[in-house]
């Protein structure tokens, strides 16, 4: 194992060699089956990917993959044949194609969807972190890293995703994380002011816990960062479900003007829409308690003061839509994040044109401490619903980072 | 926009059952919708409904139980005079699609567009006082009722409107082609059926064409091409694949053309295997603009606009996103800026945008029809020399 000097140094070396073209991407997937996040993901360095108004072949070639599991409809053995790589059987040989080197210029880590056991809070046990790890094992043996992708949340514990951002500092390596709710098309088009005062934010969606939620929380979070003084981390974090939902809101917790405006830029309002096609103000009309049986409210108090709120109202609608108030202004900001249908889910293709980017520039084009301080909120919150829903200090969500005053989402 | 009146509306339709343009404008004038980050409720009342057919999937009679301040009324005239015996609205909207009526040997369905018109605007003459109309769609199946429907509305002098939703709908990416350009070619991709889903490409097209250099300047001929027809114009170059592969590039429900893959690129062996029966209008401008319409079912099901502008090789485009309730979503909020535009109308006595636009699409849409009923072969249209300037605000909807 080399020290740490020796990594620097040698890692030093090696990002002055001038770079080969084209990139060389390993895939580490838990599963490669039909609309898996691996094969949506995975798919577009093998076919390319609508971007600007034509199609987008990347530089770059798929050179290995590591599939954790196979189960019916897997694809990994068709792709590897068809495009020309190997499927290897561990991590490590996937990342040095077989050899006894790092032989790949970057990593894509796709472990969501196939077959992980849940923990007590629900959270499914998907082994980002365990893949991650033997990443790191194979840049520090063999003295050189590469920019990582981790998609979605960098693991269900903190203190595992802390400790895999920290390892992509120790090395000095670009890491991109996270869902592609930041990224995709927002209707209408825009972002929060670079800057801005928020008084309150809030975001509303639908899905189960801990795939959907994280989404809607990231959602929520790449809106709120680019206020006044930047991240700040967050304090407290509690959830709540059922009727304690609707009682917070009536007792002010969170903003109804907010949810109602959130709720306007919804395309998939439920109940008497599906019955009959009406337009509904279900918050005036009392049809969203009716349509949400069993609501989820996750409360985010920042450092800072800021107090956001992030509504998961299965049964009421069926997209991601954020609000916000913010000081001085009197128009509320509201969009709703838009996510394309299957089987295209071009959104995801907005996402990996991040991921290239990364790979292209050797820097990640947003910070990874969004996700970092996501996975955290997300786990804390699903401790509170597991508490007795109780408020919980979260001292060690202390997360502050600057988001990159250019808007990420797609817009070309 | 403070007005201390709020009009007084009256809808004339087909049908009103789930889903029919009908249900989705008179919902949004009753019940409101997401507008400017609230649920906007329009600031006027739409107090009387003819509904010409009403079938037992009729929406109407419940709407008109849930809102007192609306009539159904069994005439046109009626809901026009709200039952006595001179106007009694201060905007009326005419919505002439779906419902069950007889298709010409062209294929075209007759709405009664024209007709409904007739009756408002005799209500209009014989109160001697015209009021801003909105109709739905193309103005009418037939040119020179089209014609006179326009006609009529200038001698009269109220404000007309007309169209698409697809002209003020939301567009990804947010674009707008820059007023006064100059445009090589254009073309849109998208979906449907002859006399129905092609008036929408025509209109995605001519929102943006109009913006060109000089105005519209109206159109010299279109022609159809048809399944094996399409096939071989495609093969001849007779529209530029360059700009239909933008065009593509621009969907979000592009038909995988190879199983197992979600999203690749079709070549043009997978676009004869996914698409059965393809249908292109190819038109002529008076200033020579070539534009294509390309009705692809089987590839896409979106409205997706391509055109080379102001001299660049690389195409220019964007999508006309429809957020369509047929299992991506439950509302068709497209609908939403089409009746905010007008409410303005109703409010301001102006037109958004020239209706102009819509006798134009009008007579592309029969003209196209035309030309596929005479065997596919070019069809002079010197009926079309629609000469008009655009609006020079954009009218998308982008808050």
């Amino acid at each position: 194992m080399l020290t740490r000097r020796g990594f620097l140094q040698t890692a030093t070396l090696a990002a002055a060699a001038p770079a080969s073209r084209p990139k060389r991407i390993a895939i580490l997937a838990t599963v490669y089956r039909p609309l898996s996040h691996a094969q949506h993901m995975g798919d577009r360095f093998l076919t390319g990917y609508p971007y600007g108004g034509a199609w987008h072949k990347p530089d770059m070639k798929v050179v290995s993959l590591y599939v954790d599991q196979k189960p019916e409809g897997d694809l990994s053995g068709d792709r590897a044949r068809e495009f020309g790589f190997q499927v290897y059987p561990t991590i490590a040989e996937a990342l040095r194609c077989g050899g006894g080197k790092l032989a790949v210029d970057a990593v894509l880590i796709i472990a969501e969807h196939g077959n992980y056991p849940r923990n007590e809070k629900g959270q499914t046990l998907y082994p980002r972190y365990e893949f991650f790890e033997q990443c790191i094992r194979v840049f520090e043996q063999d003295g050189r890293a590469v920019p990582v992708y981790n998609d979605k949340h960098l693991s269900y514990s903190f203190e595992k995703a802390k400790t895999m951002v920290q390892a992509s500092r120790r090395l000095r390596f670009p890491m991109l994380a996270g869902s592609s709710l930041p990224v995709t098309w927002r209707l209408p088009p825009i972002d929060l002011p670079f800057g801005c005062r928020i008084e309150e934010a809030l975001m509303v969606g639908e899905g189960g816990s801990d795939a959907m939620d994280f989404h809607a929380l990231e959602g929520l979070q790449c809106m709120v960062e680019r206020r006044s003084g930047g991240e700040a981390g967050v304090k407290a974090v509690q959830l709540l479900e059922g009727d304690a939902v609707w009682k917070a809101g009536d007792e002010g917790r969170y903003s109804k003007v907010l949810l109602t405006s959130a709720l306007s830029r919804s395309d998939t309002p439920l109940g008497l829409t599906v019955e009959d096609g009406r337009t509904q103000d279900l918050v005036a009309s009392g049809q969203l308690q009716n349509l949400a049986k069993k609501p989820a409210a996750y409360f985010i108090e920042y450092r800072d003061g800021l107090k956001a709120t992030m509504l998961m109202l299965d049964g009421a609608i069926k997209d991601f839509n954020f609000a916000a108030r913010l000081s001085g202004v009197p128009q509320i900001q509201a969009t709703q994040f838009l996510l394309t249908p299957e089987p295209n889910v071009s959104y995801s293709a907005c996402l990996m044109h991040k991921v290239e980017e990364m790979i292209e520039a050797g820097a990640a084009p947003y910070p990874v401490d969004r996700t970092l301080l996501v996975s955290g909120m997300l786990e804390s919150c699903l401790t509170s619903k597991l508490q007795d829903h109780a408020p919980l200090e979260t001292p060690h969500l202390n997360v502050a980072y600057k988001a990159p005053q250019r808007s990420q989402f797609a817009q070309a | 926009m403070s007005n201390p009146v709020r009009p007084k509306l009256a809808a004339i339709v087909t049908a009103c059952f789930k889903y029919s343009h009908a249900q989705h404008i008179v919902d949004r004038l009753l019940d409101g919708y997401g507008w400017n980050g609230t649920h906007h409720y329009p600031p006027m009342d739409l107090v009387s409904l003819y509904v010409d057919q009403v079938g037992s999937n009729d929406l109407s009679r419940e709407r008109a139980s849930r809102h007192s301040g609306m009539r159904i009324y069994p005439t046109i005239a009626e809901a026009l005079t709200s039952g006595g015996n001179k106007l009694a609205v201060d905007g009326v909207v005419v919505v002439g699609e779906h419902g069950n009526y007889p298709r010409n040997e062209k294929g075209q369905t007759k709405y009664p567009r024209y007709e409904f018109f007739e009756q408002v605007v005799k209500v209009f003459r014989d109160s001697g006082r015209a009021v801003p109309v909105f109709n739905d769609k193309h103005l009418s199946w037939n040119w020179e009722w089209a014609r006179k429907m326009y006609d009529t509305s200038r001698e009269m002098g109220f404000a007309f409107m007309a169209g698409s939703s697809l002209p003020v709908t939301w567009r990804t990416p947010s674009v707008e082609m820059p007023l006064g350009a100059r445009i090589g070619e254009a073309l849109c991709v998208c979906y449907g059926g002859v006399d129905s889903y092609d008036f929408h490409g025509l209109e995605t097209v001519q929102c943006m064409v109009e913006r060109r250099s000089g105005g519209e300047t109206g159109v010299e001929w279109i022609q159809a091409y048809r399944g094996d027809k399409f096939w071989e114009a495609l093969g001849q170059g007779v529209w530029p694949k360059p700009l239909m592969d933008a065009a593509l590039c621009r969907s979000h429900t592009l038909a995988p053309a190879r199983p197992g893959f979600n999203h690749v690129f079709p070549a043009v062996d997978d676009m004869r295997r996914l698409v059965r029966d393809p249908v292109a209008y190819r038109y002529q401008h008076a200033d020579g603009l070539k534009c294509t319409v390309l009705l692809m079912n089987g590839l896409v099901r979106d409205f997706n606009f391509a055109a080379y502008v102001n001299g660049r090789s690389e195409p220019w485009s964007t999508q006309m996103y429809l957020p369509m309730p047929d299992g991506r979503t439950t509302l068709a909020s497209f609908f939403s800026p089409l009746v905010n535009h007008c409410e303005t109308m109703y409010l301001t006595g102006k037109a958004a945008y020239p209706v102009e636009r819509t006798l134009l699409t009008t007579g592309l849409t029969a003209a196209g029809v035309e030309s596929l009923f005479r065997g596919q072969t070019r069809y002079d249209t010197p009926h079309l020399a629609i000469r008009y300037q655009p609006a020079k605000e954009s009218t998308f909807w982008r808050t």
